[in-house]
């Protein structure tokens, strides 16, 4: 920590030695007016002096942050604002002495504030604006930020204009209209200032809600406010006439709704843009930022409130952008603006800090005192009176204890500080006295507040807020909730929130949807729901990738390899592919399953998804604890078997199934791989040759694939234009063909069998992987069959378990009989890649999906086939190795999961 | 239970309404004749086809399943009459402070209620098949049967603790602790 805090001053120091060392080199250079000769290095500082500036700037604010988190003592004892502001005091101080402050460069000012530093924060606010709570509350919070702020407006101009009869001031006359615009800047909460302590406090979403919201909208009054009275201060008060007045008074409207819609016509202008960028896909964060700042611009420019022009022009992008740009984009997006919005936020404070360090200052204790009661007073009594109103209608009832936060939330921050820096000080000559003051009310409302609010809170146990990952239950139930709601208002006739929510979610749905998204979504379908089972899949791939040691696939198939090969693999050949990383994972038997990806190696993004789909289905949502039921009652059917079983072949017993089917085959590959090992080093150089083999295959597959599924790919959009009726058809179609295909190959298989009994080990094996183990090399007649495999591969393995499982419910589908047998018996255990293909990229193309599996046979893949065999070499070679290996994951896989 | 709702609501009767339920006189008054104005035949009970009328009741994707609830659980033959209609309201009206909280509007029965909303043959379990029906209603679209049987095994999983593949009441109950369910099935009567 302090190691880092003098880091940070050497660079400051040294950027400044190095810049008057410049100064005086250049002057000196011009006075000795030497003849021109070529110079072999140039220092040009001034060429980038400003630019140099900013960066530093940028530099300075990012390592002061990570400094202060090294700390843990620090930054929970203090917000970072505080801290922030400190260092920009001791910076500023530094910049004082060395009278460096006079140059520009390096002090920021009001236009930089307002130009650079301020949109991002905004924005990034409006976009992660929690939509619900914001509009469940829109009432509460309008009338904060107008009524409020008005009524905070006008009593602290008028009180501090009263007392400057009094000789509190010392004898300092200050006018009224100035006072005004005093009262304008300070009363309204600083949006950055409750966003840097709110964050760090966790109070419920209702409560932060309601703050924010009021310091995000009340900028429409105060920006009216402020320039009304300053204009006014600048009419002059005695040339003030009614229409001046009047026309203030309607230019609130035009400032607040002019901003507003502003920031939706961006915010629909740049939806609408994104419909396009299909094929451009680097440049959809790029655009999102950039129309969103030209919102605030133009805003800008036109006077109107650029801070609600930007919020809303971040909440109506966010609201559709998401669906149409890539997933890429989407992160890249969020995190651009919350690195920009942090950085900027970090900045700010210090230009705070180190602002304050000026020769523009005086100090008038009477007036800064009371300006300081003012506003607590005024806060309190605002807050008292509007929380109050808005119970009469509010449905949750403000309490007093949210009451109470409420109005010792309200921070004052840097706008109104850089708001005072900008007045005209040949129109208000207590310029100087104002600023003061505001920089002491700043300070104490961050200081002091901001350091008691969060023991406050604890102290008063409000509610905080909960930070749990999203469930599907939980979603499922709020949906469900706000389905009877809306219902129940309806019936009951006093149509409340939800109902007016259910409008616009129908309106949003038939017509913004419609045309600003590229896909447009279903009839009636639940999108959220979808999202949000979704997401949730996603962060347990994460959860298993980041727990497995990355030896999971990872999402893209050409990162399995990259990935298998860069993390702590030991024997990175002999995870030479998929099934065998995830073998090493799974002590289930989904190597059926796995068998299929192999096939499809190297296969589109969809198939990624569906691969990484159902491993998390089969190894996730508490699988564990049958899984080791199953395990062990595999190893006692093992041991029965009268084969020879030491800890490796337990462990991967479920490769037994397949590899060995049977006695017979066992015999058979035994006596294989016998001769295998006879020679002991033609049996790897045989390995190798068989590795080599794989990759050879799957760079063959990979063009011809992507070839086929960009074709069906196509071949889907043409369906999903179809009629849904056609649709439905075509699906029972590949349902049945699907079941046909499948039911041929593993007859026997198909049978419920208990697998705990010893017999059973007969029947599992499944004749045609066995049949294509031994008949390799002419695979092409048996591609039907494989070909079958690969549509349903799941199902061998899944029948025990529904066999196994005790409670059985009643089956609807008649034309989907086994498969609903399987998914009602075991949660566990994912209906398979069918299903989860389904889920890849979109849920509506779904049942196109099922044709793509079923129909493409494709020559090339029956090459991959020979790194079954292969496989088993490596395993048999190198027992030891991987089943040092295999019990890491697998101890790894345990832990994690129970 | 009489149905003789179709005559002015008696004064003994509006009290005792009020007194069980909570309500005030005002938004007795208030429900009544906005259950007088859904009973278009005048007849003193609704039925299916009268809150099916209600165009936002038909085309939300709970709308009927709502209706069926509200016609097996609190009224009688495929009729609810206006005594049923408001102890129904009841469990959602927002008790303002603790004292106003009656039997009706706890935090219990409100998560009651959505229980029963999946749980339709009453065995205080929601199986698979229950969970699947409402899931199909909500998510809608055409999605293939199985994507949706894997959303409702997922689910299962995450609120089933102890293993029989359904979810009791109190299952039900200690997930949702975190969700204000309170809050959010509580409505505002207008008065």
């Amino acid at each position: 920590m302090y190691q880092n805090k003098s880091s940070i001053f050497l660079i400051l120091i040294l950027g400044l030695i190095i810049h008057k060392y410049y100064c005086k080199e250049q002057t000196y250079v011009h006075n000795q007016a030497k003849p021109a000769r070529f110079h072999v290095a140039e220092f040009n500082f001034d060429h980038v002096s400003d630019v140099y500036a900013i960066t530093l700037w940028i530099l300075l604010g990012s390592l002061a942050k990570v400094g202060f988190h090294l700390s843990h003592r620090l930054t929970e004892k203090f917000p970072e604002s505080c801290l922030l502001i400190i260092l920009g005091l001791i910076v500023g101080a530094l910049l004082y002495i060395t009278h460096l402050a006079e140059q520009k460069a390096y002090v920021l000012n009001s236009d930089t504030f307002f130009l650079f530093l301020l949109p991002p924060i905004i924005l990034e606010a409006g976009y992660f604006m929690p939509n619900r709570p914001f509009f469940d509350n829109l009432g509460t919070i309008l009338l904060l930020a107008i009524v409020n702020t008005l009524f905070n407006t006008l009593c602290i101009g008028l009180t501090l204009w009263g007392f400057s009869f009094t000789p509190l001031y010392g004898g300092t006359v200050f006018d009224m209209l100035p006072c005004f615009v005093f009262a304008a800047l300070i009363s309204a909460v600083d949006p950055v200032a409750v966003l840097a302590t709110f964050t760090e406090i966790h109070v419920n979403d209702m409560l932060y809600i309601v703050v924010f919201g009021e310091s995000l909208l009340n900028d429409a009054v105060s920006v009216v406010l402020y320039r009304m009275f300053d204009s006014f201060a600048k009419i002059g008060q005695e040339n003030l006439i009614p229409t001046d007045i009047i026309l203030g008074c309607l230019s609130f409207f035009v400032v607040a709704l002019g901003g507003v819609l502003i920031g939706i016509i961006f915010g629909v202008v740049a939806c609408f843009t994104t419909k396009f960028t299909e094929h451009t896909p680097v440049l959809e964060p790029l655009i999102i930022l950039v129309y969103a700042y030209l919102a605030y611009l133009t805003s800008e420019m036109v006077s109107v409130s650029g801070i609600l022009a930007i919020t809303f022009c971040g909440m109506v992008m966010k609201q559709y952008v998401s669906f149409n740009i890539s997933k890429k984009s989407d992160a890249t997006t969020e995190y651009v603006l919350k690195m920009l919005s942090s950085i900027m936020e970090t900045i700010i404070f210090m230009f705070m800090g180190l602002s304050t360090v000026s020769d523009h200052h005086s100090w008038n204790t009477g007036f800064v005192l009371m300006t300081l009661l003012c506003c607590l007073v005024y806060r309190v009594i605002g807050i008292a009176i509007f929380a109050n109103l808005a119970n009469c209608w509010r449905l949750l009832e403000l309490t007093r204890i949210d009451m109470l936060i409420m109005s010792y939330g309200g921070l004052r921050g840097a706008i109104a500080f850089a708001l005072a820096l900008i007045l005209d000080e040949t129109k208000i000559p207590r310029k100087k006295e104002f600023v003061t003051a505001t920089i002491a009310v700043v300070f104490f409302t961050v200081f002091v507040q901001g350091i008691t609010i969060g023991p406050l809170v604890k102290c008063l146990n409000v509610r905080r807020k909960q930070i749990e990952e999203p469930t599907m239950s939980a979603k499922l139930t709020n949906r469900m909730m706000d389905h009877v709601m809306t219902c129940l208002e309806e019936i009951s006739g006093s149509g409340g929130s939800n109902s007016l929510r259910d409008k616009c979610r129908n309106l949003d749905r038939n017509y913004f949807k419609r045309w600003l998204l590229r896909e447009t979504p279903q009839e009636k379908m639940d999108i959220k729901l979808l999202q949000t089972f979704k997401k949730i899949n996603m962060q347990s791939a994460m959860k298993v990738h980041d727990t497995s040691k990355g030896l999971v696939p990872a999402p893209s198939s050409s990162a399995i390899h990259t990935s298998a090969s860069g993390t702590n693999l030991r024997p990175e050949s002999t995870f030479a592919n998929f099934s065998q990383i995830l073998a090493a994972n799974l002590p289930e038997q989904t190597v059926p399953d796995l068998m299929f990806f192999e096939n499809h190696h190297g296969a589109e993004q969809y198939r990624d998804d569906a691969q990484m789909h159902h491993f998390l289905d089969t190894n996730l949502y508490r699988a564990r604890p049958r899984a080791t039921i199953h395990l062990r009652s595999q190893d006692e059917s093992a041991g029965t078997d009268g084969v020879a079983h030491n800890r490796f072949e337990k462990s991967y017993h479920h490769r037994n199934h397949i590899y060995i089917p049977s006695r017979l085959d066992k015999e058979q590959i035994h006596g294989r791989k016998a001769g295998k090992t006879s020679g002991g080093t033609g049996r790897s150089t045989a390995s190798k040759a068989g590795s080599s083999n794989i990759t050879h295959s799957h760079t063959h597959s990979h063009s011809p694939k992507h070839h086929t599924s960009s074709v069906s790919k196509q071949q889907n959009e043409k369906l999903r234009s179809a009629s849904p009726v056609s649709d439905q058809k075509q699906q029972q179609q590949q349902q049945q063909l699907s079941k046909t295909r499948s039911k041929s190959p593993s007859l026997s298989s198909d049978q419920p069998i208990r697998p705990s009994s010893p017999t059973t080990e007969m029947y599992r094996p499944s004749p045609p992987i066995s049949i294509r183990i031994d008949n390799d090399d002419d695979n092409e007649i048996l591609d039907g069959t494989t070909a079958a495999e690969r549509i349903c591969p799941w199902r061998r393995s899944s029948i025990p378990d529904a066999a196994r499982s005790t409670s059985t419910s009643p089956v609807n589908d008649p034309s989907n009989t086994t498969q609903t047998a399987s998914n009602t018996n075991d949660p566990n255990l994912h209906p398979g890649p069918l299903t989860s293909a389904n889920y890849s990229g979109t849920y509506h193309k779904s049942p196109e999906y099922l044709g793509e599996y079923a129909t493409t046979t494709k020559p090339e893949e029956h090459l991959s086939r020979p790194n079954i065999r292969d496989l088993f070499n490596n395993q048999s070679r190198i027992p030891d190795e991987k089943q040092e290996n295999d019990m890491e994951t697998n101890s790894d896989e345990s832990t994690t999961q129970l | 239970m009489g149905s003789n709702a179709s005559i002015m609501l008696q004064q003994e009767d509006l009290q005792n309404i009020c007194q069980q339920t909570g309500f005030t006189a005002k938004q007795v008054q208030r429900l009544y004749s906005r259950f007088k104005t859904l009973d278009k035949r005048d007849c003193g009970f609704l039925t299916r086809e009268d809150l099916l009328c209600i165009p936002e009741v038909n085309i939300n994707p709970l709308g009927e399943r709502l209706i069926d609830v509200i016609m097996d659980d609190y009224g009688e033959n495929n009729k609810i009459n206006f005594k049923q209609f408001i102890f129904l309201l009841a469990k959602f009206r927002r008790g303002r402070v603790k004292s106003s909280t009656t039997e009706f509007n706890t935090r219990d029965s409100k998560l009651r209620f959505l229980f029963d909303m999946y749980d339709r043959n009453h065995d205080m379990k929601i199986d698979r098949e229950e969970l699947l029906q409402v899931l199909k209603m909500m998510v809608g679209g055409n999605i293939h049967d199985d994507q949706i049987a894997t959303i409702a095994d997922h689910t299962i999983g995450e609120l089933d603790s102890d293993g029989d593949k359904s979810i009791t009441f109190e299952e039900f109950c200690k997930t949702l602790e975190r969700i204000d369910a309170d809050d959010k099935m509580s409505m505002k009567f207008l008065s």
